[in-house]
């Protein structure tokens, strides 16, 4: 059971990944590990052949509070089946930027997921940026994330979603 | 002017109704205050020390008659029947109830104006040139490239929750009145050797506790890749911008650390991979869609000369000393630019009544093809007034205590409101400002005095943009009290410089008569056609800090 | 930015602003959030005044008032000030516009 609702390409979806702490063993159950044991253990983990994801953290690295850089994640690209992006408050916005390198650099296909503070008036930009799964409070239904989710009916600037923006649509 | 198609429309109208919702779900209880806040920001709500505040843009400082009206309106309907005019063309209310805003700005997007992104962590209204499209000498109209970034970072998705707020400027003049130096972004629209339009890009430049003049990242960027570059700045700064402390969060904190060298290097290494995909690269078409709203107004051939403003001039000494200020060469022959002075003597920097703004929309109908402008300086601009009928608009501008003759004067000050109004502020800017104004009353005083600004923050904030006040004063509060720094040698122009603290800060008794002592300096030191930060440049703090303090 | 009284100040009251409208606002002696100054409780030492703030942020305040907190008043004679030109400009209105603000309804009543 998880505490949180999984919303993924905009449906109710059951969870099938565990996130695994650093020192905790690797099973053949679907992971999500930190980006610190991935590049630590990156040849063993070439052996395994269950599903791998990673966790990228913003959050309590240094004075500058950075976080974890997306771009230390291209090495590995092609091995993972599932980004999860923390968004340590709704307030730091760094993972939007994060989300649309994965998908628009390094062209990830996979699934980006939205973790930590992840808001109802935060939910459509995070959908643009490219991040197609959502952990939402249990108590969101589904409507209110679609709700949300069509709160503006159009853009004016293209990302990593189809919508091509309002500059490059008008007289197409 | 830019109009609205349907897809502006629907969008704004959108807006609306969302906040309409996050309103209800504050109210209700569902959305905590800690919630709200942001996002009643990036709608322009602040929470003021006697009410809501509400800051509407106006993209550019660009507006119509009928929007000048709506402006007025909501004024008288929704407030206390007058507005402040900003340093960053908005124009804010001071007293709207928190459940009627929704309601107001339905009653904006009427005229295509809104509230969107005038706070929070995102980029802010773009401003630009008040004399934009008016004024002879420009590469192109700076309000095309403004009004296609204002669009591009609506809403944007990436760029909405930064580490700090993130203001962009534009000039397309070699006179720079849009303070681009002193923006995060700041933009000059200049043609190169082959006759393209470009742009020269500055990074970091800002006020606040931490002032920097921006550096200069690039010196031209190619019409069709603005956004590409934009999108990499902006990129760079979301990663690396420092997100633990708000006063190094903004960028001209980022580029200071890092060093322009290599703020450049990491600019144009996400510029090439963003540019790659061509995502950005604006259709030749939507360029062109948007460039014909801004074509000249039907401008009548005339001569470079008029008789009556001539002779006008002649009779009326009062209006003489009026086209001397306030008036303004225009590039079309027998038009001029008419700036109108916010800054009565004894009045509220910035101030307008809704009345005073029906007058200026019903001038602007009449004489200037439509338009009016706000100034950076909290001032308003007729842009386009034939000659012939420059003495018509004084005399409707002198009936309602509009026609002040003090433009770059010493009374033409620039304060932001400060202690009177201000949940930040340390100390009061208004009345100080009043009190200068009335000291230097006399406006044949002020033409002896000569081109000098004088800039007022009540707190280190700088939104009064002490820095880059030829004289800027600063209030600090000492245990309660109001206390007033002094800096010299602030530019906020071409020439843009941060100015240096004269010493210790006076009283509020004394502010006045230290700022007399400081225009007395100037004028017993000055040489012949020095402008007083001509003198400050040559002779230096010294002879100023010895007549304040000995 | 609520401003916190000096932890030496001996008087305090409680203020905050409307959620509705914005309205500066005080805590009373019966437990409700009134516009005037003159009526608002007033603490006499620290310990007296934790307890007001307290009393003045039940769970449910935030559907009422934004951010309560505590500031330093004076005794006037038979009555109170507030201590700081901020609190004194949040109890009267602008002094740029004394037609605006609680002075002004003091004066129209």
């Amino acid at each position: 059971m998880t505490d949180y609702h999984l919303v993924i390409d905009g449906a109710t979806a059951e969870e099938s990944w565990i996130y695994l702490d650093d020192d905790a063993a690797l099973s053949d159950a679907p992971s999500i590990i930190s980006l610190t044991r991935l590049k630590d253990q990156a040849y063993a983990l070439a052996e395994r052949s269950a599903p791998l994801g990673v966790i990228l953290r913003a959050d309590g690295l240094g004075k500058t509070d950075l976080g974890e850089d997306v771009r230390e994640l291209a090495p590995f690209i092609d091995r993972l089946a599932l980004i999860a992006i923390h968004f340590p408050a709704y307030r730091n916005g760094r993972g939007y930027s994060a989300a649309r390198v994965l998908r628009e650099e390094f062209n990830f296909t996979g699934q980006l997921r939205a973790t930590g503070d992840v808001l109802y008036d935060q939910w459509a930009m995070m959908n643009r940026c490219g991040i197609n799964a959502f952990e939402l409070a249990a108590d969101i239904d589904l409507a209110t994330f679609q709700t949300a989710l069509g709160e503006l009916s159009g853009a004016y600037q293209p990302a990593a979603d189809q919508n091509r923006g309002a500059l490059w649509a008008r007289g197409k | 002017m830019y109009r609205y198609d349907e897809f502006d429309h629907k969008l704004v109208a959108d807006r609306v109704n969302q906040f309409r919702g996050q309103v209800e779900r504050r109210v209700s209880g569902a959305l905590s205050e800690d919630q709200f806040k942001p996002l009643r920001l990036m709608n322009g709500v602040y929470l003021q020390l006697h009410a809501y505040m509400l800051r509407v843009a106006i993209p550019y400082g660009t507006l119509r008659s009928e929007q000048m009206r709506m402006l007025a309106h909501i004024a008288r309907k929704y407030d206390r029947g007058y507005g402040h005019f900003t340093t960053r063309q908005n124009i804010q209310y001071n007293w709207p109830a928190l459940d009627e805003i929704p309601d107001l700005l339905d009653e904006l997007a009427c005229v295509e104006m809104h509230a969107i992104q005038t706070s929070g962590n995102c980029i802010r209204n773009v401003t630009s040139d008040q004399y934009a499209g008016a004024i002879e000498g420009e590469a192109e109209d700076p309000r095309i490239v403004s009004e296609i970034i204002r669009q591009w970072s609506t809403f944007h998705p990436e760029f909405t929750y930064l580490p700090r707020k993130f203001k962009i400027a534009v000039t397309a003049h070699k006179n720079d009145r849009a303070a681009i130096k002193l923006h995060d972004i700041g933009i000059v629209v200049k043609q190169n050797d082959a006759g393209e339009i470009g742009y020269e890009v500055h990074v970091g430049g800002g006020q606040g506790r931490t002032p920097f003049v921006a550096k200069k990242m690039t010196d031209f960027v190619p019409k069709a890749k603005l956004l590409a570059y934009l999108e990499a700045v902006m990129r760079v700064y979301n990663m690396l911008g420092r997100r633990d402390n708000s006063y190094k969060a903004r960028i001209k904190i980022l580029v200071h650390e890092t060093g322009e060298e290599e703020m450049r290097r990491m600019v144009e290494e996400e510029f090439a991979k963003i540019d790659a995909s061509e995502m950005l690269t604006v259709p030749q078409e939507e360029i062109d869609r948007i460039s014909a709203y801004f074509a000249p107004p039907a401008f009548e051939t005339l001569p470079a000369d008029s008789q009556a403003f001539s002779q006008a001039q002649a009779d009326d000494a009062d209006f003489a000393r009026f086209v001397r200020a306030n008036v303004v060469a225009h590039k079309q022959d027998g038009y001029a630019i008419v700036n109108i002075s916010l800054k009565p003597i004894g009045g509220v920097p910035g101030d307008a009544t809704d009345a005073q703004m029906d007058v200026i929309a019903d001038l602007a109908e009449r004489f200037s093809h439509d338009e009016v402008r706000v100034t950076h300086e909290q001032n308003l601009v007729l842009p386009h007034v034939k000659l012939d009928d420059v003495k018509t608009v004084y005399d409707a501008l002198a009936a309602h205590e509009l026609a002040t003759a003090n433009l770059g004067l010493i009374s033409d000050q620039i304060a932001c409101p400060g202690l009177d109004y201000c949940n930040l502020a340390n100390a009061r800017s208004i009345p100080l400002a009043q009190e200068i104004s009335e000291r230097f009353s006399d406006l044949d005083r002020q033409y002896d005095i000569g081109e000098l600004k004088i800039k007022i923050s009540g707190c280190i904030n700088a939104c009064g943009h002490h820095h880059v006040g030829h004289i800027g004063i600063l209030g600090v509060d000492k245990k309660g009290t109001e206390f007033y720094q002094i800096s010299l040698g602030g530019a906020a122009d071409e020439n843009a410089a941060i100015g240096q603290i004269t010493g210790r800060a006076f009283t509020e008794e004394d502010i006045v008569d230290a700022i007399e002592t400081v225009v007395t300096t100037y004028t017993d030191l000055r040489a012949d056609g020095e402008r007083f930060i001509d003198t400050y440049n040559r002779v230096g703090m010294a002879p100023f800090k010895e007549r304040l303090y000995d | 930015m609520a401003q916190h009284a000096a932890k030496r100040a001996r008087f305090q009251a409680v203020t905050a602003n409307r959620l509705s409208d914005g309205e500066v606002v005080y805590f009373s002696p019966d437990n409700r959030w009134v516009e005037a100054f003159a009526m608002a409780e007033v603490a006499d030492g620290a310990e007296a005044a934790e307890t007001l703030l307290a009393r003045a942020m039940p769970a449910d305040f935030e559907a009422h008032v934004l951010e309560p907190y505590l500031f330093e008043v004076l005794e006037d004679g038979q009555a109170y000030k507030p201590a700081s030109v901020r609190e004194t400009i949040r109890a009267a209105g602008p002094t740029v516009r004394l037609d605006l603000g609680k002075q002004a309804e003091a004066k129209a009543e």
